[in-house]
């Protein structure tokens, strides 16, 4: 089923940081919405959010670090029977189970508080929660800037292995093209609130239209750069 | 757990010794002969040097200094707290005396002030920075700067002299507690405002909480599960501070009010000179503080385990 | 963390890259360079005197948190001159201005007055204004966006060729360490577990975690295999 919103906008402090937007995504796509900091990135995946909710689709975030995602004083188990709650599924111990063992946090204790865990751990425990109601939508907000590369590399893999045999559409946000052209196949390019470019992920990096297009084809990746 | 209690109990006995040496080292060199002073509170008249000289010794007084201090500390260690040395009889029971008048005004001041300070927290943090909030900043403001002997004089003008609802001195029946408690209560109301009202304020803007509200947890959930212990964390921690606030406080309200209590009993023992009640009173009342923060101590413990690992 | 007899060196004019997972020990050895850790044993040193003597400049993660907030920019720029009871030199203030795109005006604003890539490359200016012989770059990109890093990275590129500071950079970046380093250092629990030529590595890694950490890189898109 096709996500459809329109005229998503965004003021802060008086000022408008997003103009309104239209989106359209479909059931199992992958998407990446990349721009420069300061964009409109996060603003319109937040106002997707709550208008999908608002709407009563199933739509799922993941903010940037597990900090942003989990209370300190709750233990996981708390967290996870909460979130279950909040989108009114009873806990299902086998679902549970198959999210952790496809994401590798079958280990944790879920007496722990937060802290108890690595950081990486913390992170696909969020995404966990996130997949708790089989979203139509997962929307994560540079996943991988918290976590070192390592950790990050296997989270995205992870999550890219358990995604692929549903039909959960996922949303990327990322200031890293790079990191954005490895992993969707279509892009989406944000600039001063506006999305300016929209286009298969192949198609846009040989042929970027807009100017802020070509900067973030010019640096996307290190090579290009030998200082 | 149990190395956790073991260090907080060690704490505590360094912090129990350090007050007891205090004490008696400060009413050890105070200007005087303190045989002298025991002779005329306990004759009344001029009284020879040889009974003098019998007094300092039944007093242990004439051994110097650490002999003196060791001879009322070891009692001490097993529940002693020695003799009066105007009238010779224990102080324990007079102790516990004062502390039947005292402690239940402490407890209800502590009462009214939560009772005034929590619903004042919750309307001013509602929308902070609006009419409420800064009228509420301004009451606790205004309560922590008056003094409770000014407090008290107006309460009992008002309640007692003009009106006549209540009444204004002694401890006769339980009514009386009534003034006492709010004199000492609106003062510990004034800063629990402003702690709880800041703690509020400070669990809500907690960075977590948007991804809980878009995870779709109810508003009065995300309030009651990941608000309130966020915010009970510095009130927690300013109960204890707050003990000594109640102890200090209840014993001049006592004196205002002409209650019967810890503070006519110190201020009697040192107008008499009478040592060994000066000093059950501060002992005692330095393992009342003691003995209160370290249950605040475990109960912060169980709020956010972090504190403990931290110390470890 | 600790660190497990660590032994490296650094010509001058020459660029040292530090790369490991988070809690490898990277922030304990700049610390330990700059001497705000003490070795338990080992010996720090720069043309055989202690190296603390040389006094080398540090660039630190977070831009806009590494200045005084109460004071303008300009006096945390000359800070280190006057550490030195040195004057500061017009010319050469405006020489590094030009170098790292500064407007002069900048520097007379706060720091939470200027963007966060403002900010990094007045670190930078604060950094090199009282011309050390080394400079430390603690993850001196991570808080900028994609484009932005790369622009920073070419700018100090430059300013080491002309000034010819030798630079010791950790970052958990292997893309930014494979453009912008002569020789790379792994760094794994407390230890080094591969020190190679930068080019040498990136073509293949001698350890098998050096491996892990060049397939992380790969797979967030950081470095792309030689088409």
């Amino acid at each position: 089923m096709t996500i459809r919103a329109t005229g998503l906008s965004g003021i802060r402090a008086g000022r408008i940081i997003l103009h309104p937007t239209d989106l359209e995504i479909r059931a199992s796509e992958r998407v990446g919405l990349v721009g420069p900091s300061g964009s409109g990135k996060s603003t319109l995946g937040h106002a997707l959010v709550d208008r999908l909710r608002q709407q009563g689709r199933g739509v799922s975030h993941v903010p940037q670090s597990p900090d942003e995602g989990l209370d300190p004083l709750r233990s996981m188990a708390f967290h996870w029977r909460e979130a279950a709650r909040a989108i009114g599924v009873l806990p299902d111990p086998a679902q549970q189970q198959a999210l952790f063992s496809a994401l590798g946090i079958s280990g944790g204790n879920m007496r722990d508080r937060p802290w108890g865990w690595s950081r990486g751990m913390q992170q696909r425990f969020v995404i966990a929660m996130a997949l708790i109601g089989r979203p139509e939508l997962l929307v994560m907000d540079e996943p991988t800037s918290a976590l070192d590369p390592v950790v990050a590399a296997d989270t995205m893999d992870l999550l890219e292995g358990y995604l692929a045999t549903r039909s959960t559409a996922l949303l990327l946000i990322t200031h890293d093209l790079g990191l954005a052209a490895r992993r969707v196949a279509r892009l989406m390019v944000m600039d001063q609130g506006r999305i300016i470019e929209d286009a298969a992920t192949a198609h846009f990096l040989t042929a970027p239209e807009t100017h802020v297009g070509k900067m973030l084809c010019g640096h996307r990746n290190w090579r290009a750069f030998p200082c | 757990m149990t190395g956790l209690v073991v260090g907080l109990i060690l704490r505590a006995g360094v912090v129990l010794t350090g007050a007891a040496l205090a004490t008696f080292a400060l009413l050890w060199h105070a200007p005087g002969d303190p045989a002298l002073a025991i002779a005329l509170a306990r004759f009344d008249t001029v009284v020879p040097a040889a009974v003098i000289d019998q007094l300092r010794a039944e007093a242990g007084l004439d051994g110097g200094f650490w002999q003196a201090f060791l001879a009322w500390v070891a009692p001490l260690l097993v529940g002693d707290f020695g003799q009066s040395s105007v009238t010779g009889r224990d102080v324990w029971p007079d102790l516990v005396r004062a502390m039947s008048y005292t402690l239940p005004l402490a407890l209800a001041g502590l009462l009214v002030g939560l009772i005034i300070s929590l619903p004042l927290a919750l309307v001013a943090t509602r929308r902070p920075g609006g009419w409420l909030d800064r009228c509420a900043v301004g009451v606790a403001a205004l309560g922590a700067s008056i003094p409770a002997y000014w407090l008290g004089l107006l309460l009992i003008m008002l309640f007692a002299v003009r009106l006549g609802w209540l009444p204004a001195t002694g401890a006769r029946t339980p009514v009386h507690i009534v003034l006492p408690a709010v004199t000492l209560g609106l003062g510990v109301a004034a800063s629990f405002t402003r702690i709880l009202r800041s703690g509020i304020l400070d669990a809500r803007a907690q960075p977590f909480l948007p991804a809980f509200r878009r995870r779709g947890v109810a508003c009065r959930d995300i309030a009651r599960a990941h608000v309130a212990p966020h915010a009970a964390i510095p009130v927690v921690t300013v109960f204890g501070l707050e003990l000594a606030f109640l102890l200090e406080g209840a014993v001049m309200v006592e004196t205002i009010f002409a209650r019967p209590g810890l503070g006519s009993f110190l201020v009697g023992a040192i107008e008499a000179r009478d040592f060994p009640k000066v000093q059950a009173v501060v002992v005692f009342s330095a393992l009342l503080f003691v003995t209160f923060n370290m249950i605040i101590d475990l109960i912060y413990r169980a709020i956010d385990p972090r504190i403990g690992e931290h110390n470890a | 963390m600790t660190l497990d007899t660590v032994s490296l060196s650094l010509a001058p004019g020459r660029t040292l890259a530090v790369v490991g997972q988070s809690g490898a020990g990277k922030s304990t050895l700049i610390n330990a360079i700059l001497g705000l850790v003490r070795c338990s044993a080992g010996e720090i040193t720069w043309q055989n005197a202690p190296l603390c003597r040389c006094r080398p400049a540090v660039v630190l993660q977070e831009p806009r948190s590494a200045f005084n907030p109460r004071l303008s920019l300009r006096r945390s720029v000359m800070e280190p001159l006057a550490a030195r009871r040195r004057t500061a030199d017009p010319a050469r203030l405006e020489k590094l201005c030009d170098g790292l795109e500064i407007a002069p005006a900048l520097l007379e604003r706060r720091p939470a007055q200027v963007s966060v890539g403002q900010a990094q490359r007045i670190g930078i200016l604060r950094a090199l204004i009282a011309q050390p012989p080394l400079v430390l770059f603690d993850e001196p990109l991570s808080a900028l966006d994609a484009i932005a890093q790369k622009q920073t990275a070419r700018l100090i590129a430059d300013l080491q060729r002309e000034e010819g500071f030798a630079a010791l950079i950790v970052t958990h970046d292997l893309g930014y360490a494979a453009a912008c380093s002569d020789d790379i250092a792994v760094l794994r629990a407390g230890r080094i577990e591969e020190l190679s030529r930068t080019e040498a590595f990136v073509a293949a890694p001698e350890t098998a975690y050096g491996r892990t950490l060049r397939n992380a890189a790969f797979a967030l898109g950081a470095l792309e295999h030689a088409a």
